[in-house]
């Protein structure tokens, strides 16, 4: 439950999640590779047993709100959750035939089965979620009319970008924006492909198209960047991926001409670049000055990027957009310049990823919550934190202190040639029990926090020799910019807070550099006074509906 | 001189027992030992046992001066010649002579009628009055009263004056004057008594062919010498009698022969200790960084070195121990030889200790005992103790040449190299890895990540981490046990000697006891007493010491101490019926005789009724 | 203590020394002593002072004999040889494999109890002989593995935890060691590494017998009001004569002092101790002098800290034996057997 409160689709995320979390990961500090987070929260929604019962009770009594969310994506269906246990009578549209959005129709099925997307979906339409699917809105303004108390706006970023070079129209047939093309194949439209692929493009959607036409007979597949492999916006992973399914990546091609003949395709005609850094660091792609190439093929999938559309959304209803034409919004509140009119999601401030969809629409149900009580959007309840001690010994902990030095641990997968075989086999096992245990001891306990209690700290300076990564030191005072000098180790990273002590009997101060702590509980178990205690932070992201506490 | 009046007069070439008492101080011993070498040039056989007091001047000392052309080096008990120089021990000097035999004093001041015995020979000399005369200087009165009672026993005893002074120009070489100053006392007494007394007496000195090539040196020199040869380069002592001169011949030798010729720098490192703990306990620091290192010592500093022979044992740490023995308990008869520390070196040190212990018989065996010692106590990773005691350490022994085998490599033992370590070998300093109970050690500082370990005296685990789970302690233990199994297989054999004939008993004795028992089997076999005898030479016993257990009846057991300390490490380490081991035990400080062993064994098989077999009669 | 193993993770900026070693490598097992020990302090004193040296973990041999503070020698330079002796021993056992091998550095932990009182002989033998040796004795006045006993080192009317007054005049081992001829003595305290670091890199490149006595409190047995050896009293008592810096031969020399304030003292290996005046005109290099400070100010209740004394040209115990360059625990048989035909020779002198 802790993994489906905040995360909403912890079976999805656990599977195609772009992972923001990870980089932050304290583990990549010290170590080659970060925790696996991402497939961690996948095993646990894999393992865990029937958990309607737990699901929040949706009040018998409704407060008389109805709320309008428009798409049924990660966005919408957070708002609808949000809001269905507070009382809101929540009605959710799509043009599709079931709840998901992107999540079905552009995630190839290899990475995330349907069965999935049905599950987590369902935890909340069972919510006495009303949905409509199957219709187009055509135009808000008649939304708007609907008697809604606000309308939540989470559509996504439903174009694919185009390559508009010559020969595009000319070779239209052996042409497919990526989108469009993944959800015919995800609907079950389109079956097969034929054998000499290109996928231009070289996001995470380059890589669900070049690997999808792997699986549908696809057996020459490349992928063909502008920009260096490096300067790729795929996920690492999902680059490694393709790779590993036996597609080449090649960059510093930047497509020029699609060549036809007949009124049919030959290949894409490509220029060679190499990339230029001007003084402030910004890349351009210039002409090496070497012939094009030609690279034959028979069919292009365009991956180049996604666009944002608002072609039903009246200019004349109070919603205001601005020149790249994206909503305005307040980027707090997610509220547009027509009051009751939310966005989220990649409808909201432009496409980026699942998880932060989600995140947009928590925000966006806390100010539908406020606006639809008449309450101050910028009011928001904060998050609820607690700390408790975790001592239970002299050297016992109440949370797993050692921690593994091993490394992360492989996810396991399919055999590639039969999981090439069949686009809806997926891909990825899974981790089984004993690996994901043994990934998540390698976790170094952000939650767990070190407390330091000077007024009985005896300076015999026993934390400081045992803390393993010399994050711990007792120096004389003095700014922060002086004390991260003179630590035992200096403390380089500057985002990462310093902890200080009040003045200590001798008249220094202990200085702790959180950047690199492991929470190992050794500077604790090593104090003889307690001066030192590892209390367990519990954080619980703000959601609509809680205590807005006054300050 | 007066004459006896009613017993013959002992007559006997080259086989009899000259005894000398002194006071200590006095520089009777250089002019003793001067004598008894002129009689080893004459090729006879002298065995000299000097009895000396824990003192530096004015307490009673002897010389006494076996000499049998038959070659027996046993002390044999009483003497034929009593060289009395002593009035505080004049009285049981005189009783000490055998019937017949002769007493030489120095005449100076007229002694009572009382103070002789009628059945011996008196021979007076006046040597004080002489010296008196001829020196002025207190000091050479002194000191050349004993030369001068050389050569008028050199005259008594039917010597060549040449063979004496020979030996004399060899010992003073270079030295001119003191040369011809000692050649003129000897002369003075030479010539008293040629002039003055009946030359020669009964007993006489031939020239003979007994010693043979054959070396005159003592145990603890020789031990010095065996530690040299053994590759021993640090020592760490304690001074203590009678061990102290082992050192000081060490020292000499390694002067001579570990001397970098280049820069005069030592090979050797020998360090004087505040007390014994601290003599083993620089022995054990030196063996566990690899070197070879010995401490010398007698029972006192064995009492004191007990803990660190236990660390030694379990931490497994090599050490070569002299044990020079003398009489216990406590301070006991210092100045005496006794074999009563074999218990206290055997288990030495509390918990289940054992450990290894050698028992040379004489200079020979101190040599090439004492450099094995070496290479056994590295090659099993424990302490080995070289047991030898007053009497051969102190005394010089005609006895075998020493010898050397240049092609013989010193066993280092185990020792992983850091070769063998950089190629990944798996190294536990505790694990047996070949079931002979022996483990690999490291040498500090071989390798910069591998094979360091932390030496304890705490119980641990095969590779070296503290444990105190019983399962760890029980398999160090256990392999202990196994080592000091192998180390059966590698200690030097007991020698066995037949009897002409058939016999159900057996004599096992060892170390020192060896001439005696020597002398006394042939004394046995011209009685017709037949036992077979066994000499052990090293601890623990090997199947070879059992087995002959078990082939006889009764088997006796010689020794010199009180409490039959071989025969209690037998019935327990043997399992033997104790019935069947019958002591013959000598601890009153001098070392035991033929006499003492023969006429033992002979009463107690006559107490025991039983008759030996005689020889069997060819039907 | 704990008992968990420190993890191996660090991060990646962790400073290395000319060897390529972090501190991390200059660690041992993890301590078992009580939480706050002072002892544990020395020892990530010890380490930081083998990381600064650039000393190669396996040529030092680390010695103790019995006692809390002897255990500390599992705690540090796990790739060094360590030798756990007996009670009161130690010295010895160093004194034996510093004769075997002149070339390893030798450290040498004991405690107040095995040093001042069953071992009080080994160390004035010790200290006599010029071993070339760091003795370290971590200093708590108590014995902490029999729970509180007095040690020797224990002051005349200081206070057990139970109550008890000491009523015995307590020994002085930097006393003892000035007197028996010590050529490094100094004396620190466990919570003040700033000092103690340099004093045992002084002491590691010192060629002759090095000793320090470090106060280092027992936090279970000896850190209540009335003891003489807790964190508060020493802390308020602690008179420095001095600070040190230790200056390797290829290290510039990159701090200023203003002029006087400085003594340069050049060591046997050419390493240099830049000592910092504290107060009082001290010259470390009179013996005599370094007594007659330490009890003048001992009788005012002062504990007297810093490098008290140094001989720049201090001998140890290989060069009064004269013994070769070459380890003894290197020479091979040929150097050490003089073989058969020496001992023939030898037989026939002996005939």
């Amino acid at each position: 439950m802790i993994n489906w409160e905040s995360n909403v689709f912890p079976g999805i995320l656990g599977r195609v999640c772009d992972r923001p979390c990870e980089p932050a990961c304290r583990r990549g500090r010290v170590d080659k590779e970060p925790v696996a987070i991402c497939r961690l929260k996948r095993i646990a929604a894999d393992l865990k047993e029937d958990i309607h019962g737990r699901l929040p009770k949706v009040p018998a009594q409704k407060n008389g709100k109805k709320i309008a969310c428009i798409g049924a994506g990660p966005a919408s269906l957070t708002v609808a959750r949000d809001l269905a246990v507070l009382g809101y009578q929540i009605t959710v549209f799509d043009n599709g035939k079931s709840a998901g959005g992107m999540m079905r129709s552009q995630i190839p099925k290899f990475r995330l089965p349907d069965s999935v997307i049905d599950e987590e979906c369902d935890y909340i339409i069972g919510l006495g979620v009303e949905t409509r699917y199957g219709q187009q809105i055509e135009s808000l303004k008649k939304v708007l009319e609907g008697g809604w108390d606000a309308v939540f706006v989470g559509t996504g970023a439903p174009r694919g970008r185009d390559a508009d070079i010559p020969g595009r129209q000319e070779a239209a047939a052996q042409i497919h924006i990526g989108i469009d093309w993944l959800a015919k194949v995800a609907f079950g439209h389109l079956s097969n492909i034929s054998k000499r692929v290109i996928v231009l493009g070289g996001g995470n959607t380059a890589m669900d198209c070049c690997r999808s036409a792997r699986r549908l007979g696809g057996e020459d597949v490349k992928v063909v960047v502008r920009s260096g492999f490096e300067e790729m916006k795929a996920s690492p992973w999902e680059k490694e991926e393709a790779q590993h399914e036996g597609i080449p990546i090649l960059n510093f091609l930047v497509p020029k001409e699609f060549s036809h003949a007949k009124g049919k395709l030959i290949g894409v005609v490509f220029e060679k670049v190499r990339a230029e850094y001007d003084a402030k660091g910004r890349r351009s792609l210039v002409p090496t000055g070497e012939p094009d190439v030609l690279m034959e093929c028979d069919e292009v999938l365009v991956a180049i990027g996604q666009e944002n559309a608002f072609p039903w959304i009246e200019q004349d209803i109070g919603v205001q957009f601005d020149k790249w034409g994206m909503p305005v919004l307040d980027k707090t509140t997610l509220q547009s310049t027509l009051p009751k009119v939310f966005f989220g999601g990649d409808a909201a401030l432009g496409p980026k990823n699942i998880i932060t969809a989600v995140a947009q629409g928590h925000d966006a149900a806390i100010s539908i919550d406020q606006f639809c009580k008449g309450k101050n959007l910028m009011e928001r309840p904060p998050p609820l934190t607690n700390l408790v001690s975790q001592k239970m010994g002299i050297h016992e902990w109440s949370y797993d202190n050692q921690i593994s030095e091993e490394e992360r641990k492989k996810v396991p997968m399919k055999a590639l040639e039969s999981a090439l075989k069949n686009i809806n086999v997926e891909l990825e096992l899974g981790f089984d029990p004993r690996l994901a245990y043994a990934e998540a001891e390698r976790c170094l306990n952000c939650d767990i926090e070190t407390v330091f209690t000077p007024k009985i700290c005896i300076e015999c300076d026993a934390c400081e020799d045992i803390c393993p990564t010399e994050c711990i030191s007792f120096i004389g005072n003095g700014d922060e910019a002086d004390l991260r000098g003179r630590l035992k180790a200096p403390a380089a990273n500057l985002d990462q807070t310093l902890y200080v002590s009040t003045e200590l009997k001798t008249g220094r101060v202990m200085v702790k550099d959180e950047n690199i702590c492991l929470h190992c509980g050794l500077c604790a178990e090593r104090c003889p006074t307690g001066a030192w205690d590892m209390q367990k932070f519990l954080i619980q992201v703000a959601h609509a509906g809680a205590e807005v506490r006054r300050t | 001189m007066s004459a006896m009046s009613n017993v013959t007069a002992i007559q006997r070439c080259n086989d009899f027992v000259v005894k000398f008492a002194n006071v200590n101080g006095s520089g009777s011993a250089s002019a003793n030992e001067l004598f008894a070498r002129a009689i080893i040039r004459m090729g006879v056989t002298v065995t000299p046992r000097n009895i000396f007091p824990s003192n530096i001047q004015g307490l009673p000392t002897w010389y006494e001066m076996r000499i049998s052309d038959a070659g027996w080096r046993g002390s044999r008990g009483s003497c034929d010649l009593m060289v009395a120089m002593n009035p505080q021990t004049w009285d049981r000097d005189i009783a000490e002579i055998e019937p017949g035999g002769y007493l030489f004093y120095d005449s100076t001041k007229p002694l009572p009628r009382s103070k002789f015995r009628d059945d011996i020979t008196v021979l007076g000399v006046p040597l004080t009055e002489i010296c008196n005369r001829e020196y002025s200087d207190l000091r050479q009165r002194q000191l050349f009263k004993n030369v001068m009672y050389v050569g008028a026993l050199t005259a008594l005893l039917d010597m060549e004056m040449a063979a004496v002074e020979k030996l004399i120009s060899d010992q003073y070489r270079g030295k001119d004057k003191l040369i011809s100053a000692n050649f003129n006392a000897l002369k003075l007494g030479y010539e008293y008594a040629k002039a003055n007394l009946p030359c020669p007496i009964g007993l006489r000195i031939e020239h003979a062919d007994s010693v043979g090539d054959n070396i005159f040196v003592n145990g603890n020199d020789a031990c010095g010498l065996g530690a040299v040869y053994g590759g021993a380069t640090v020592a760490a002592w304690y001074p203590i009698t009678p061990s102290t001169s082992v050192i000081e011949a060490f020292t000499s030798y390694c002067r001579k022969y570990r001397t970098d010729p280049d820069n005069g720098a030592a090979r050797y490192a020998i360090v004087q200790a505040e007390d014994e703990l601290a003599s083993i306990g620089m022995v054990i620091g030196a063996s566990w960084n690899g070197a070879r290192a010995f401490t010398a010592t007698s029972g006192p500093g064995i009492s004191l070195m007990q803990e660190f022979f236990g660390l030694a044992y379990f931490a497994e740490i090599p050490a070569v121990i002299f044990d020079v023995q003398r009489g216990g308990p406590s301070t006991g008869i210092p100045t005496r030889t006794q074999q009563s520390d074999l218990l206290s070196c055997a288990y030495a040190s509390h918990g289940d200790t054992k450990h290894v212990l050698l028992f040379p018989e004489d200079p020979y065996e101190c040599f090439s005992l004492g450099a094995q010692a070496f290479d056994l106590a590295e090659r099993l990773q424990t302490p080995v103790f070289v047991m030898l005691d007053l009497d051969i350490g102190m005394n010089e022994r005609l006895c075998k040449p020493f010898d050397w085998d240049d092609q013989r490599r010193y066993d280092r033992g185990k020792v992983m190299s850091y070769e063998e370590l950089e190629a990944g070998k798996d190294f536990g300093r505790y694990l047996d890895v070949d079931g002979d109970g022996i483990p690999y050690r490291t040498i500090p500082g071989t390798h910069p990540t591998r094979g360091a370990f932390f030496t304890r005296g705490t119980s641990r685990n095969a590779y070296a981490k503290y444990s105190e789970m019983g399962e760890d302690y029980v398999y160090n233990m256990e392999r202990l046990r196994r080592k000091f199994d192998t180390a059966k297989t590698l200690v030097p054999t007991a020698i066995l000697r037949e009897a002409s004939g058939p016999s159900r008993f057996g004599v096992i004795y060892y170390g020192s006891t060896s001439p005696a028992m020597d002398e006394a089997f042939a004394d046995l076999e011209g009685r017709g007493i037949h036992v077979n005898t066994l000499r052990v030479r090293s601890f623990p016993f090997g199947e070879d010491v059992l087995d002959f257990i078990a082939g006889h009846e009764y088997v006796f057991v010689v020794e010199q101490n009180e409490s039959a300390q071989m025969r209690t490490l037998l019935i327990n380490e043997g399992e033997i019926d104790p019935k069947r081991l019958v002591r013959v035990l000598h601890y009153d400080g001098t070392p035991i005789t033929a006499r003492f062993i023969a006429n033992k064994i002979a009463d107690a098989l006559d107490e025991r009724k039983v008759s030996p077999i005689r020889k069997q009669v060819a039907s | 203590m704990t008992y968990l193993a420190k993890p191996k993770l660090f991060r990646p900026d962790t400073p290395k020394n000319a060897l390529g070693y972090t501190r991390r490598d200059y660690e041992g097992a993890i301590s078992t002593l009580c939480a706050g020990c002072g002892h544990d302090s020395i020892s990530a004193a010890i380490v930081q002072a083998s990381f600064d040296l650039d000393i190669e973990p396996h040529r030092v041999a680390k010695l103790s004999g019995i006692g809390c503070s002897s255990k500390t020698t599992d705690y540090f330079l796990g790739n060094s040889h360590g030798f756990n002796s007996v009670h009161g021993r130690m010295p010895s056992v160093l004194t034996g494999a510093a004769l075997a091998n002149r070339d390893l550095i030798y450290m040498g932990v004991s405690g107040d109890g095995d040093s001042a009182s069953i071992g009080i002989g080994q160390f004035a033998h010790a200290m006599r002989r010029g071993v070339n040796m760091t003795y370290i004795v971590e200093n708590n006045g108590v014995y902490g593995l029999t729970k509180g006993q007095f040690s020797a080192t224990a002051d005349k009317g200081s206070k057990s935890k139970r109550g008890v007054i000491n009523n015995d005049t307590p020994i002085d081992l930097v006393a003892l060691a000035l007197q028996l001829g010590a050529t490094y003595v100094a004396r620190s305290f466990s919570g003040d590494k700033e000092q103690l670091v340099p004093l045992i890199k002084g002491a590691l490149r010192h060629h002759g017998a090095a000793f320090i006595d470090v106060l280092s409190p027992c936090v279970t047995f000896n850190n209540h009001a009335g003891s003489t050896k807790s964190y508060d009293y020493v802390r308020e008592h602690n008179e420095a004569v001095n600070r040190i810096d230790v200056i390797l031969p290829h290290d510039p020399i990159s701090a200023s002092y203003p002029p006087g304030s400085l003594r340069r003292v050049v060591q046997h290996d050419g390493s240099i101790l830049l000592l910092r005046k504290l107060g009082a005109d001290y010259d470390p290099s009179d013996r005599i002098e370094a007594m007659n400070h330490l009890h003048e100010r001992h009788a005012l209740g002062e504990i007297v800290t810093g490098l008290l004394y140094v001989d720049e040209s201090a001998e140890d115990l290989h060069r009064h034996l004269n013994t070769v360059e070459k380890p003894l625990n290197q020479l091979r048989d040929a150097y050490l057997c003089p073989g058969s035909k020496a001992l023939d020779a030898l037989n026939a002198s002996l005939r």
